[in-house]
C-alpha cells in the first residue's frame, strides 16, 4: 500500500510530462503543482501517527513531500520567468528526482539507498544541465563524475558488509539495517572499520561535507531554483541520515579510530568551519545559501556523531527546520537573481523598497537560517551544542560557538547590505534633514531592475 | 571467472595507455564482453544468470560503447585526441597495482575475500579507473573511466560475494546506463558550447 501511495505521486507527474504535449506549458505546471499537493495532503494523513509517534522515517517522508509541493508551486512561478525551458523534460528529470528522494527515505535497505542516492545524482544533475547554458554545464559535469566517484567508493564499501554477510543466505534483505544490525558482530572488525570509511566518505560525498564537496556550490548555485531547493533542503539531509542509519546499524567500538561517529564529528567540524568561513566572503546569493548548506550539513553531521538520543533527536529537528528553510530561501535568491538579472549580491541590494513581499520572506529566512530565536533552528542548535557539552566534547563545542557567531554575523552582514545596501545618505545644505536617495540608476547599470 | 577478470584489468591498463578516444571505447566493448563471459560462466546457467548476461551484453557492449562511438565519430580529429599522461600517473599507477596486493594481505585474515586474484584484477581495476579520472583531460576518457570502475566493481562484487542479488546487478546497470547517456549527451553539449572536449577548460566555476 505504501509503495503504490508513493510511487504513484512521481508516477503521476512522469505521466503528464510525457503527454504534455497536449497542455500549454503553464496550465502544466499548475498540473502538476496541484497532483504534488495532493500527494502531500495525502502522504500527511497516512503518516500522521507515526509522525505523532515520532518515527523517523514517516518524518521524512512527509518532510520530503512538503517540500517536493513547494518545489512545484515555485517551479510554476520559475516556469514563467525561464519561458524557454522545456516544461516536458524538465518535470520529466523532476519526477524521477522526486521518486528518488522518496526512496531514500523510505528503504530500509542500504543497497536500495545506493541505488536511489545514485539515481538522484543523475535526475537532479540532468535538471542543472536543462538550465543550458556554459556556467550550469560545467557544474552539472563535475557533480555528475565527483559524486559518482564518491559513490563508487561506497558501494565498495556496502559490497565488503554484504560479502560479510553472505552466509546468512537472506538475498536482497541482506543490506536490510534491521539485519545488518543483527548480525554486524560477524562482520570482522577490519572489515567493519574499511566499510564504515568507505561509505562514510562515499555516502558523505553526497552530503557534501567537507573535503568531498567542491562540487556543492556549483550545482546547487547554477540548478534551477526549485531544484536547488528539493537538493540542499532534502537530498543532503537524506544522504546524512542514510550514513547514521548505517552508523548506527553496524557500530564499531569507541576505542577505534575511525568509527562512524568519530568520521561523522571529524568532518562536521570541518564543514562547520570552511562553510562558515565561506560565507565571510561570498558575491553571489545562491552560492552563499550552497556554502551555508555545507555548515547546516556539519551541523547535523556533529548531532549524528555525538549519539545519544538527544543528540540525534536535535539533528533530526535541525534536518526539518534547514529542508523548510533553506528550500524557501533558494526559491526567494532564485526570484531574486530573475527580478535583478545578476546573482551577485553587490548588485542585488535595496530589497526592501522595490520587493517588499521578497524582502519579508528573504529577511525571516535568513534570520532564521542564522539561528536567531525564537524561528526553530535556534532550539536544535542550541540542544546539539547542549548535547556537546554533556559529551565532553570541548573543542567541538568552541567551534561550532565559534562557527555559529560568525555565520550569524556573516548572514545578518548581506542580509541588511541587501534590504539597504542601495541606500545612499546625502546631507541637505540648507537644512539639517537627510534625504535617502536610492541608487536606482547604478542598479539598473548593473542589470534592469523591475520595479 | 579469473581470465574474465584478468581481461577486465588489462583493459583498464589499455584505457590508461589510449591516446585515442575511439580505441577507448573499443576497450570497454571488451571489458562488457568479459563481464559477460564472466555472469555465463560463474555457476550453473539458470534464468537469472542468463538475464543478467544478456542484460550485461546488451548494456555494456552494445549500447554504451555504440552511443559513445556514435558520438565521438562525428567529432573532427583532433576532438578525439588525449594528452598524454602525466608522468606522475604511471608511478601512482604502479603503486595503486601495488597496493592491492597489501588489501588483500589485510583483508585475507577477516575470511572477506573469496577469490584473491579476482579480488586482485577487480579492486586493481576500480583503482586505475579512478586514476584515470584523475590524470585524464578528455571528456570521453572521463566517463570510460566511470565506465571502467564500474565494470571493476562488478569483479570485485565477484570476488567477495560470488554474486550480487539480481536487483542489485539490475539497478547498477540502469544506473550506468543513465550515467553514460547523460554524461554522452553532456559530452556533445559541452563540445559544442565551448569548443573543447578538454576538461581542464572549464574554469568558469571557482569549485
Amino acid at each position: 500500500m505504501e509503495v503504490i501511495l508513493y510511487g504513484l505521486g512521481p508516477l503521476v507527474v512522469l505521466l503528464l510530462a510525457l503527454l504534455g504535449n497536449r497542455y500549454a506549458a503553464p496550465r502544466l505546471r499548475q498540473m502538476v503543482a496541484v497532483w504534488v499537493s495532493v500527494v502531500l495532503v495525502g502522504t500527511a494523513a497516512w503518516s500522521f501517527p507515526g509522525v505523532m509517534q515520532g518515527h523517523w522515517t514517516a518524518i521524512l517522508v512527509v518532510l520530503t513531500n512538503l517540500v517536493a509541493a513547494t518545489s512545484a508551486w515555485d517551479s510554476v512561478w520559475w516556469g514563467q520567468e525561464h519561458p524557454n525551458m522545456q516544461p516536458r523534460r524538465y518535470y520529466l528529470w523532476w519526477a524521477l528526482f522526486w521518486a528518488s528522494l522518496i526512496t531514500i527515505a523510505l528503504t530500509h535497505d542500504l543497497a536500495i539507498a545506493w541505488l536511489a542516492i545514485e539515481f538522484s545524482t543523475l535526475a537532479s544533475g540532468a535538471l542543472i544541465v536543462e538550465m543550458g547554458n556554459r556556467r550550469a554545464l560545467e557544474a552539472a559535469w563535475k557533480y555528475i563524475v565527483i559524486a559518482s566517484v564518491g559513490l563508487a567508493m561506497g558501494i565498495i564499501g556496502i559490497l565488503f558488509v554484504y560479502g560479510s554477510l553472505r552466509s546468512e543466505g537472506l538475498g536482497w534483505q541482506t543490506l536490510d539495517y534491521a539485519n545488518i544490525k543483527l548480525h554486524y558482530q560477524t562482520i570482522a572488525p577490519i572489515v567493519r572499520e574499511v566499510a564504515t570509511i568507505l561509505i562514510v566518505c562515499g555516502i558523505g560525498t553526497k552530503v557534501g561535507l567537507v573535503p568531498f564537496h567542491t562540487w556543492l556550490p556549483d550545482a546547487h548555485s547554477e540548478a534551477p531554483s526549485p531544484v536547488s531547493g528539493l537538493l540542499s533542503g532534502i537530498l543532503l539531509g537524506l544522504c546524512l541520515v542514510t550514513i547514521d542509519r548505517f552508523v548506527g546499524a553496524a557500530p564499531l567500538p569507541t576505542a577505534t579510530l575511525f568509527s562512524g561517529p568519530h568520521l561523522l564529528l571529524i568532518f562536521g567540524t570541518l564543514s562547520v568551519l570552511v562553510g562558515t568561513l565561506a560565507l565571510l566572503v561570498q558575491r553571489d546569493i545562491k552560492r552563499l545559501l550552497a556554502y551555508s548548506s555545507i555548515e547546516q550539513m556539519g551541523i547535523m553531521a556533529i548531532g549524528f556523531g555525538i549519539g545519544t538520543p538527544w543528540a540525534q533527536g536535535a539533528a533530526l529537528l535541525q534536518l526539518v527546520f534547514h529542508a523548510v528553510i533553506k528550500s524557501t530561501l533558494f526559491y526567494i535568491g532564485g526570484h531574486l537573481s530573475v527580478v535583478y538579472d545578476t546573482k551577485r549580491m553587490d548588485k542585488i541590494t535595496d530589497i526592501l523598497h522595490l520587493h517588499r513581499t521578497l524582502a519579508l520572506v528573504w529577511t525571516v529566512g535568513i534570520l532564521a537560517l542564522a539561528g536567531l530565536p525564537p524561528l526553530g533552528l535556534a532550539y536544535s542548535e542550541w540542544m546539539i551544542l547542549q548535547a556537546l557539552w554533556e559529551s565532553h566534547l570541548i573543542a567541538v563545542l568552541f567551534v561550532l560557538s565559534a562557527s555559529l557567531v560568525l555565520a550569524f554575523a556573516a548572514l545578518l552582514y548581506h542580509l541588511l547590505r541587501g534590504l539597504w545596501g542601495g541606500l545612499e545618505v546625502v546631507v541637505s545644505q540648507s537644512t539639517a534633514t537627510f534625504e535617502a536617495t536610492r541608487r536606482l540608476d547604478k542598479i539598473s547599470d548593473g542589470g534592469g531592475v523591475h520595479p | 571467472m579469473a581470465i574474465a577478470g584478468f581481461f577486465v584489468f588489462i583493459t583498464t591498463m589499455g584505457l590508461l595507455q589510449s591516446r585515442n578516444v575511439l580505441h577507448s571505447v573499443m576497450f570497454l566493448a571488451v571489458e562488457g564482453l568479459a563481464l559477460t563471459a564472466m555472469v555465463w560462466i560463474s555457476g550453473p546457467l539458470t534464468l537469472t544468470t542468463l538475464s543478467i548476461g544478456i542484460a550485461t551484453l546488451f548494456v555494456k557492449v552494445g549500447v554504451i560503447p555504440g552511443t559513445m562511438y556514435r558520438v565521438i565519430s562525428q567529432w573532427p580529429t583532433e576532438y578525439r585526441r588525449e594528452h598524454p599522461l602525466p608522468f606522475w600517473a604511471y608511478i601512482v599507477a604502479v603503486a595503486l597495482v601495488l597496493a592491492v596486493g597489501h588489501v588483500i594481505h589485510l583483508l585475507t585474515p577477516s575470511g572477506l575475500i573469496l577469490h584473491d586474484s579476482l579480488f586482485f584484477y577487480g579492486m586493481a581495476s576500480i583503482y586505475l579507473g579512478l586514476l584515470l579520472i584523475i590524470s585524464r583531460r578528455h571528456m570521453v576518457s572521463q566517463v570510460s573511466a566511470l565506465v571502467a570502475v564500474e565494470n571493476g566493481l562488478v569483479v570485485l562484487a565477484a570476488s567477495v560475494a560470488g554474486a550480487l542479488p539480481t536487483f542489485m546487478e539490475f539497478g547498477m546497470l540502469i544506473d550506468l546506463l543513465v550515467a553514460t547517456a547523460i554524461l554522452v549527451w553532456m559530452s556533445r553539449r559541452i563540445r559544442w558550447q565551448f569548443n573543447s572536449a578538454d576538461v581542464t577548460d572549464l574554469k568558469l566555476l571557482r569549485g
